[in-house]
């Protein structure tokens, strides 16, 4: 494996020699001391649920009568969930991460988690999610401060046409989006290698030409930075994973192909310590489900998904290196609506997946009889779950992303 | 941006520190269309702002030929319902390429990122071409009209569950959107507002394929909105948003964003003067887009270059300024790669645009749509849009010629001189290059031509509009 300093070194600032741009070199990505406890090599991947996951029927309540009322079509009935104890069963699309949770005690579930005044609006709560704060004006992701404390590679895993998220902004070197290795190249129309060479010198030399002085567009800066980035890790990027053979079969879904694109950047020891990805559709307005549907759909997505990465990795040696944390910006109403699906809600739980997780459930199940407007209410706030994160697990001190008064939950067994 | 307030949006005249000049030519063309031509560039620069100005709002009409093909490519024969939305992308992209009214097509494209409406949701592309009608019939008109329309448009009420919502079970989806995203903004309604409105848009339907109102299906009893008591129905809600003042300052701001600069908000004493405009003249949009295109701030510094080229504007913009024509079907797909296919915005909220427009996988994407655009060598596009014939078509020959009148055309020359030596200093080493022995010289001039406007095309100053 390929170690993370020689890469950084090697990758971010390809191709430019000695002449490194000014303003390039004064955001270059340098690796971090690994000595403090917690920093050493860990591996954080956020799965994101875009749209509002279903929280009340993904972690069921089963045993509590008042669930049935509330979903007359929509609940999972008693005898299908897959129980993981205390009074609680995942719905039975995530028999995989049931597993993982009972056989190989991988899985910690939060529950309850969500913010104070929680706001109903996807975008405005995706927002408070991914900056990590209630502020009004939001410009920065709690990911992307966390790499300006602690400089380094991230990969953005998209989808198709998905933007960079929030979270993912403020990092010191733009966090790059990829969809797949074999995109990641830069094409020319070469009569030779050597007209190959001249037009990739032009290229990469007019994004590196510095803006006169006298008129700063910061949005030009923006856009040269961005190019300098990309075709510095272009090259790198294209070898990796040519030889990467899966050690258990991924399903054959977008999700899993992003998580699969993770383990090959893991393998490859490409020194990336955050991965971000989504999976959306979960804003099950109408024709929700139930045990089956449209929203079983997208949980066993996700958790086969998540079940053969981590078993991947797992194989590979990789399962106390890496944690996945999932989270959506909210979660739905607890009583179910007319077009058989749920309306927008708040208090969902969060999933931890690895082999350094404490594992079992932390925090207790929101009332299903003392609502707000219809809404659960939330015990925890997620903030202590990304202070639990960034403290216990990236060794990135919290208050530097988060601001002061969020304890880190007790979600890692460390 | 240090611009007097009290002159701010009255129309620019040039002076001899604020000339008219090539480059105010070329941000015209850009903001208000696809970008110029050479030929829209030398003529622009010989009018005068009035003149230029007067052309670029009035649009020319649109050539026989090419309103009859685009009908008829329209028609429910040729487009049914379960057409793939690229077709319908494609149609579009090909009215941008060939329209003689682009501030038209532009401004449709703003109402479609306002109203995000996606295909992947509606899956009914004949519902997505009857929203494209309803937006660019009052691209330039009507926002009160428009956004009444839009409750019983077929594919926003698909989109939004509008069709779901009945007496006793409101859907909140459109109200909430109503509110947050198409009229006021995030902090000028409250939950309370979203739950009575959602109840005023009870009982709308579908009946072939048009919105229709059932009474039986909905709620008539009196709601409390904005704190207005009524019996209100959606058509009332939408009324209601107009009336507030949030509304009119929201989409101001929004079409300042669009149009003038994306780098910086404008300061609350520069948007006013417009948003009161926009509701005097009772949100006529056409006034709006003609006071901020002639204006003073329009054609301030700090306008220029303010925002991040959209894919499609990229796209658009290259085949333009090359003359040429490209394959829409093609230009649809590839379209995708850069982060924006059209009738498939990623979310109701829209494309964010700016900066989340470019990332690596996006900027690879760009440059080889570049490179399949101006290389003849791939199969998606051919040779109908090929820089050498363009150069040989304006009778540039020199390296110095071919370099001067591509960062011309697409940057108005507007670019740091060690860029251009860049690009000089390319074409002389590439006579030494080793080219296939089979090419004759005129494959290898056209070849250097071609890579030379690939490279052009991959400036950073080119990634802005």
């Amino acid at each position: 494996m390929t170690d993370r300093r020689d890469f950084l070194k090697t990758s971010t600032l390809l191709g430019f020699g000695a002449t490194v741009p000014a303003f390039l070199s004064r955001t270059a990505a340098t690796a971090a001391p690994t000595g403090k406890p917690g920093a050493k090599d860990t591996i954080l991947v956020v799965v994101q649920l875009t749209g509002g996951n279903d929280g009340l029927n993904t972690l069921v309540p089963h045993k509590d009568a008042e669930y049935y009322k509330l979903r007359p079509s929509l609940a999972i009935p008693k005898d299908q969930v897959k129980g993981i104890g205390h009074d609680l069963g995942l719905h039975p699309a995530m028999e995989a991460t049931a597993r993982l949770f009972n056989d190989q005690s991988a899985v910690c579930v939060v529950q309850g988690v969500g913010y104070p005044n929680p706001s109903q609006s996807h975008f405005r709560s995706m927002d408070i999610w991914q900056a990590a704060s209630t502020q009004e004006t939001l410009s920065e992701g709690w990911v992307g401060k966390a790499l300006k404390t602690q400089p380094g590679p991230a990969f953005h895993l998209a989808a198709g046409n998905e933007s960079a998220p929030l979270a993912l902004n403020g990092a010191p070197v733009r966090v790059p989006s990829i969809t797949s290795l074999e995109d990641f190249q830069l094409k020319m129309a070469a009569a030779s290698g050597a007209d190959q060479a001249a037009q990739k010198g032009v290229i990469t030399g007019v994004a590196a030409t510095p803006t006169s002085p006298g008129s700063p567009n910061r949005l030009l800066d923006f856009v040269a930075r961005t190019q300098l980035n990309t075709y510095a890790s272009s090259d790198k990027l294209a070898t990796v994973g040519k030889n990467y053979q899966p050690k258990v079969p991924y399903p054959e879904t977008p999700f899993a192909s992003r998580l699969k694109l993770a383990a090959q950047l893991i393998e490859a020891g490409t020194g990336a310590r955050i991965y971000y990805v989504s999976l959306a559709n979960f804003d099950t307005h109408a024709g929700q489900g139930g045990a089956a549907g449209a929203h079983a759909n997208l949980l066993r997505q996700l958790s086969d998904g998540l079940s053969a990465f981590y078993r991947d990795l797992a194989e590979r040696g990789h399962k106390d290196r890496v944690c996945v944390m999932t989270f959506s910006e909210f979660g739905r109403r607890a009583g179910e609506n007319s077009s058989k699906g749920t309306d927008h809600g708040s208090g969902a739980p969060m999933f931890l997946v690895g082999g350094k997780v404490k594992p079992g459930v932390v925090g207790e199940h929101p009332s299903l009889t003392k609502l707000e407007a219809g809404n659960l209410v939330h015990g925890i706030d997620f903030r202590r779950v990304y202070a639990a994160v960034l403290d216990k697990w990236l060794g990135i001190e919290s208050q530097s992303v988060l601001g002061p008064g969020f304890d880190p939950a007790e979600v890692f067994a460390v | 941006m240090s611009i007097d307030a009290k002159t701010a949006w009255e129309p620019y005249t040039p002076s001899a520190d604020n000339p008219w000049d090539l480059r105010k030519v070329g941000h015209l063309y850009r903001r208000a269309g696809f970008g110029a031509t050479k030929a829209e560039l030398d003529a622009g620069l010989a009018d005068g702002p009035a003149k230029t100005l007067d052309r670029v709002l009035a649009g020319t009409p649109d050539g026989a030929d090419f309103v009859r093909t685009s009908e008829y490519m329209a028609s429910e024969k040729s487009m049914p319902s379960g057409t793939p939305g690229t077709r319908l992308s494609a149609w579009w992209l090909d009215r941008m390429l060939k329209t003689g009214h682009p501030l038209r097509e532009k401004i449709t494209l703003f109402w479609h990122n306002h109203f995000a409406t996606s295909n992947t949701g509606v899956r009914n592309t004949r519902y997505m071409l009857g929203q494209y009608r309803l937006m660019n019939q009052h691209a330039l008109g009507s926002f009160r009209e428009m956004l009444v329309e839009m409750g019983t448009d077929p594919a926003m009420m698909v989109w939004l569950n509008t069709v779901d919502s009945v007496k006793g079970k409101p859907n909140e989806n459109y109200a909430r959107e109503l509110m947050e995203l198409f009229s006021l903004g995030i902090g000028h309604y409250t939950e309370t507002d979203i739950r009575e409105a959602a109840r005023a848009f009870t009982g709308y339907e579908l009946t072939n394929g048009k919105g229709t109102f059932n009474s039986r299906k909905h709620d008539a009893g009196e709601k409390t909105v904005f704190g207005k008591t009524g019996a209100f129905r959606g058509e009332d809600i939408a009324r209601l948003c107009l009336d507030q003042p949030a509304c009119p300052r929201f989409i101001t701001q929004k079409l300042y964003a669009f149009l003038v600069s994306e780098a910086e908000p404008p300061s609350h004493e520069l948007i006013e003067p417009l948003a009161d405009l926009y509701r005097k003249s009772d949100f006529d949009t056409g006034k709006l887009v003609r006071v901020i295109l002639r204006s003073n701030v329009f054609f301030s510094p700090g306008a220029y270059r303010a925002r991040i080229k959209g894919p499609v504007d990229f796209a658009v913009g290259i085949v333009r300024g090359l003359e040429g024509t490209a394959g829409a079907l093609p230009l649809a797909a590839m379209l995708e790669g850069l982060g924006q296919v059209l009738f498939a915005p990623p979310s109701v909220k829209g494309w964010d645009g700016g900066p989340t427009w470019l990332n690596a996988q996006t900027l690879l994407s760009r440059n080889n749509l570049a490179l399949a655009l101006t290389s003849t060598e791939g199969s998606a596009f051919g040779n109908r849009c090929d820089p050498a014939t363009v150069l040989a078509r304006h009778g540039k020959k020199t390296d110095e010629e071919t370099v001067d009148f591509l960062l011309g055309v697409f940057l108005q020359g507007d670019v740091p001189a060690e860029s251009r030596t860049r690009l000089l200093d390319y074409l002389e080493t590439s006579k030494a290059t080793k080219h296939p022995v089979y090419w004759t010289p005129d494959d290898v001039t056209n070849h250097r031509i071609r890579a030379v406007a690939h490279l052009v095309l991959t400036l950073p100053e080119f990634q802005l509009d």
